[in-house]
């Protein structure tokens, strides 16, 4: 520790206290509990940990919810969608539905949800729900259409019965960094850019024991050991490679789900079909859009995910059987994740699968001690996942630490349930309007600091998930060139006497709590620091950023910029059409044409995240450079 | 009677306006907005890079290399020639002329928004100083707070690309108190007399003898070349605009002073009118009508311009099926009618995105053809962006493309009724 800090500049005092139990020797650490995958479920597991008291890291491989978390369709679950098909879901669902409402208040709008019965629905799938709903215990009340009508005039007048249930939309984004950010606060390290390449293994035949990881730095490019008493396998859809290099197989079934956003909410209420689940049968507002989901694909690869026309169109044709005309709106950007679902000698299709989590112990299952892959699930059951993950954990660390995540809340609740217009109502309160940098979403040039100052950044894709920049119709067409330039003023010079070699950013540094504000962000303050109206930015926060030029790609303008136009272009490649057509071809215009950002300085220049944007080789290459 | 109709405000539609003007034809102009110029640089590009990706230097010596289904392959280097100079002469002609490279034929190099060097052929004088094929040091001067340029940035690519520049800030409150200012409002704030000081007093305080000074393109908007000339006299220095973030200032100058120019020599235009239909008589057109908020108009004339810009301009429109269409006259496209063939996996593929080449194919009078190759109406002509055979953005000729095609239909149109009188 004292050796790292050294390095740093000295106006910024170590905080040593929360980290006592991790000893640095360099190019090593060690900790009791090592988290594999920074989606919800990891960092809900390295939370957990942390509240028992346990030493926790946490490493992934991209940015935070890099993976399934931030690309499924948002919705916070009643447990509606499983009372049929997979009713023990259905009580797994209701549950951390009732909890995350009080832990994560601040991540979740309460949109409230409807279950429609479409002139294509037939049968008595309608019935059995109802009774099933019953059984499960997910409160449902029928409506009458005429009243589902008037909360949502746009749902097709056609549908025969509409059941009410308490569905919500979360912001996965915002709720894993809070997740993370209690974590940090209660003890853990979260290492992001940071891929396991390999398992750290002792014994022999039979007695195999996992003892920690080996992992690459993919933005400086080091590798180090980290030790631990238990390493919990939670990647999601990569785990069966994590679990791979301990030799233990783990069949995970990628179902890929695609996705498409509407550029308005054209509705405010999760519409789902009241039938058994299937492709394209809901629709959920998540912020400014509505976005139709989903797809359910069997698929090899779960990076590369390819998304064809046909798969567009189909989603299209099905939203317009829950609101007629769905097909015609503007469509600003296509997507796909892949569930990590996983059965026990299940060879069927994916959509069967079942959508329980899953704990596998492969001390009891394949004889290696140290090791537990956590997987299946869904976002809305993470805290549960996490809950079961660490009794086990407590089972083989021999303690008895009682779960304490279902009543701690995560820093920011206090800001109430999510609503559309606080962003709107904060910019117009406080006249920000001078300050917004994505006219779109409504992020002021503060925000964006402030998310680069005060979490780690690499690239602009992880400030899109921060503050939602670039996420509107003009999908980065002008916001893309602000936010470049904002950064680079801000960088520090390269070569810097103070540059911090430290691989994770202060606590103080790591503030996420009101990062979707505009308000808070004007006024730089941290969640227990509240300046006097009026206060200038430059007072509150530090004038440079180690979280900005300690990682090299982020202090590159050209291959923030590059990256970034490659990321978006990869969303809207789906869509283009109509509007949207005519909106690229002016980010063409702008970017091409009156930039030439083509033919700009640093053409070969890397980041993590270029090889993935390009699709195959280059992220590839980075594997095989090991 | 009208004798020229066109549809499209944009620079290839009054540039076709002008020239048909002064040939003494009653032209008027129907558009449903302004067109690509309000979003682009000001500047009059006509090719920075051939399909192999390589820098245009010598510009007619590169033409010459385009396949003949380009529009500079169908109108040669000489009326592309002709129709530069006439443009050049135009600009002149309304208080806001444009130049060229110091070597006649060449390519300018200007400073973009980022840094890069973009390849132009005219300029506004307001922009030439910057050509970057000069080695005077280079100050970039930003206002802080302003949200649509980086002088920070400019410099530092300009440094990384051999040249000599640095950056300095003004701030904001030189020239209002307010945060949300546009490039526009701030445009014309620079025009008031004790602003204007204030700014040449900064300047003259910031710059270093022998550096040229570049702004974000604020510089005035009805008076920016009385602006120009005070900051040069009172800094001593070359000064030049830098384009920002659209909104562009240039291009609204531009396009406001053509608009103007037209209007004065009799010709009327009408924005805000959609043609929304047509009707024929024999193998002609006999009329366009348009929506506007009270009621629809039949547009009647002998000789019809379609200028609406291509997918950009909205003159070209498509679905999630994969049909694409022309918005006016639905002619005949070259664009795949599916979606699987119109991109690339790659943003900034060399070979830009298939879809963006396609529009509307004509002959060499620039009359829109069946695939047969005969005209699809013989009173009707396209130029500008709706033409196929070239992605302008990609190759960096949206404005030259216009200009000329514009400049050789009026001249056309002009034969077709000679030879039919």
């Amino acid at each position: 520790m004292i050796i790292a800090y050294a390095l740093r500049n000295t106006h910024h005092p170590p905080v040593i206290h929360q980290r006592e139990k991790i000893t640095m020797i360099s190019p090593s650490l060690s900790t009791e509990i090592l988290v594999i995958g920074g989606g919800a479920t990891g960092t809900g597991v390295a939370w957990d940990a942390a509240l028992r008291g346990f030493a926790t890291i946490l490493v992934e491989k991209r940015d935070l919810t890099h993976g399934t978390t931030g690309r499924y369709h948002g919705l916070l679950h009643s447990g509606g969608r499983y009372v049929v098909k997979d009713p023990h879901s259905a009580v797994e669902c209701i549950a951390e539905n009732r909890i995350l409402r009080r832990t994560h208040t601040h991540c979740i709008e309460d949109t409230s949800g409807f279950f429609v019965v479409t002139p294509e629905d037939e049968g008595d799938y309608p019935d059995r729900f109802l009774a099933a709903c019953a059984e499960t215990g997910v409160p449902c009340k029928e409506i009458s259409v005429a009243q589902a009508l008037r909360r949502e005039p746009l749902l097709n007048p056609r549908i025969s019965r509409v059941f009410e249930v308490p569905d919500g939309a979360a912001d996965s984004f915002l709720a894993t960094h809070a997740t993370a950010q209690a974590a940090r606060q209660a003890g853990a390290r979260i290492l992001t850019y940071h891929q396991v390449v390999g398992l750290l293994m002792d014994g022999g035949e039979g007695d195999k024991r996992v003892t920690g990881a080996v992992v690459r730095d993919t933005v400086s490019d080091e590798t180090i050991h980290i030790r631990a008493d238990l390493v919990i396998n939670a990647s999601g859809a990569w785990a069966g490679q994590i679990a791979q290099m301990a030799g233990v197989g783990v069949k995970i079934i990628p179902g890929k789900g695609v996705m498409v956003a509407t550029n308005h909410r054209l509705v405010n209420t999760v519409i789902n079909r009241c039938k058994m689940p299937s492709d394209g049968d809901i629709l959920v507002p998540v912020h400014t859009v509505s976005i139709i989901g989903t797809t359910d694909e069997k698929v090899a690869d779960p990076e590369n995910l390819v998304i064809t026309p046909g798969e567009v169109q189909f989603m299209l044709a099905e939203g317009d059987k829950l609101v007629p005309g769905l097909s015609r709106a503007r469509i600003v950007r296509a997507w796909a994740g892949v569930r990590p679902l996983y059965q026990e000698g299940f060879s069927g299709d994916s959509r069967d699968a079942t959508r329980s989590l899953t704990l596998l112990d492969h001390k009891a299952r394949d004889g290696v001690r140290g090791f537990l892959t956590i997987t299946g699930g869904k976002w809305t059951t993470f805290r549960m996942m996490a809950e079961k993950t660490i009794d086990r954990a407590c089972e083989h660390l021999g303690v008895e630490r009682a779960c304490t995540t279902a009543s701690t809340p995560v820093p920011g609740i206090e800001q109430g349930h999510y609503w559309l217009g606080h962003r709107l109502h904060e910019v117009e309160a406080e006249a920000l309007q001078g300050g917004l940098v994505c006219e779109c979403e409504l992020v002021t040039r503060q925000m964006v600091e402030s998310a680069a100052r005060r979490n780690p950044t690499v690239t602009l894709d992880d400030l899109r998930r921060d503050v939602r920049l670039g996420m509107g119709p003009c999908q980065g067409g002008f916001c893309t060139y602000r936010a470049v330039g904002i950064l680079h003023e801000i960088g520090r010079e390269r070569h810097d006497p103070d540059f911090v070699l430290e691989g994770e950013a202060d606590a103080e540094e790591w503030e996420v709590a009101y990062l979707q504000s505009p308000a808070q962000s004007s006024k730089g303050q941290s969640i227990t620091a509240h300046a006097t109206p009026g206060a200038t930015t430059e007072s509150a926060l530090p004038t440079r950023s180690p979280a900005i030029d300690r990682r090299s790609p982020v202090s590159n303008p050209n291959l923030l910029l590059r990256d970034f136009l490659q990321e978006r272009w990869k969303g809207v490649l789906p869509v283009l059409w109509g509007r949207q057509l005519k909106q690229e071809r002016l980010d063409e215009l702008i970017y091409l044409s009156l930039m030439n950002a083509d033919h700009l300085p640093d053409a070969a220049a890397q980041s993590p995240m270029t090889g993935f944007y390009r699709g195959g080789d280059g992220e590839k290459k980075i594997v095989n450079g090991e | 009677m009208t004798d020229l109709l066109i549809i499209g405000a944009g620079l290839a539609g009054l540039t076709a306006g002008w020239h048909a003007a002064k040939a003494g034809q009653r032209v008027k102009v129907i558009a449903k907005g302004m067109g690509v110029t309000h979003w682009h640089a000001g500047t009059i590009d006509v090719l920075g890079y051939t399909a192999d990706g390589a820098g245009v230097s010598r510009l007619l010596e590169a033409i010459a290399t385009l396949p003949a289904e380009h529009s500079y392959g169908l109108l040669g280097e000489e009326r592309i020639a002709s129709a530069l100079s006439a443009f050049t002469t135009l600009t002149a002609e309304i208080g806001l002329p444009y130049a060229g490279a110091h070597n006649p034929g060449e390519n300018l190099w200007l400073p973009s928004p980022v840094g890069a060097a973009r390849p132009t052929f005219l300029a506004p004088l307001g922009q030439v100083a910057g050509d970057l094929s000069t080695s005077q040091p280079l100050l970039v001067v930003g206002i802080e707070g302003m949200r649509d340029f980086y002088p920070k940035l400019i410099a530092e690519n300009l440094s990384k690309q051999g040249h000599t520049a640095r950056h300095a800030f003004l701030p904001l409150s030189l020239f209002t108190p307010r945060q949300d200012v546009t490039t526009l409002q701030l445009a014309k704030l620079v025009e008031e007399p004790s602003r204007l000081a204030q700014l040449a007093e900064g300047l003259a305080r910031l710059v270093k003898p022998g550096e040229r000074v570049g702004l974000p393109a604020v510089l005035g908007f009805e008076d920016h070349p009385a602006v120009l000339a005070r900051l040069q006299e009172v800094t001593g220095a070359p000064v030049f605009e830098i384009p920002t973030l659209p909104p562009s200032v240039p291009g609204i100058r531009l396009h406001s002073r053509l608009r103007r120019h037209l209007e004065q020599m009799g010709v009327r235009v009408e924005v805000g009118m959609e043609a929304i239909g047509f009707g024929t008589n024999g193998d002609r057109i006999a009329w366009v009508e348009t929506e506007t908020s009270s009621r629809p108009l039949k547009h009647r004339a002998t000789n019809f311009l379609l200028a609406t810009g291509g997918i950009l301009g909205g003159g070209i429109n498509s679905d999630h099926t994969g049909r694409a269409w022309e918005v006016v006259f639905d002619l005949p496209l070259t664009i795949p009618q599916a979606r699987d063939g119109w991109f690339r996996p790659h943003f900034l593929d060399g070979g830009g995105q298939p879809v963006f080449r396609g529009g509307v194919s004509v002959n060499q009078h620039f009359q829109p053809i069946h695939p047969d190759r005969t005209p699809v109406y013989t009173n009707l002509w396209a130029a500008g962006g709706i033409l196929s055979g070239a992605d302008p953005i990609r190759e960096r000729s949206v404005e030259g493309i216009a200009v000329a095609t514009g400049t050789s239909i009026a001249y056309s149109v002009l034969r077709s009724q000679d030879n039919d009188g």
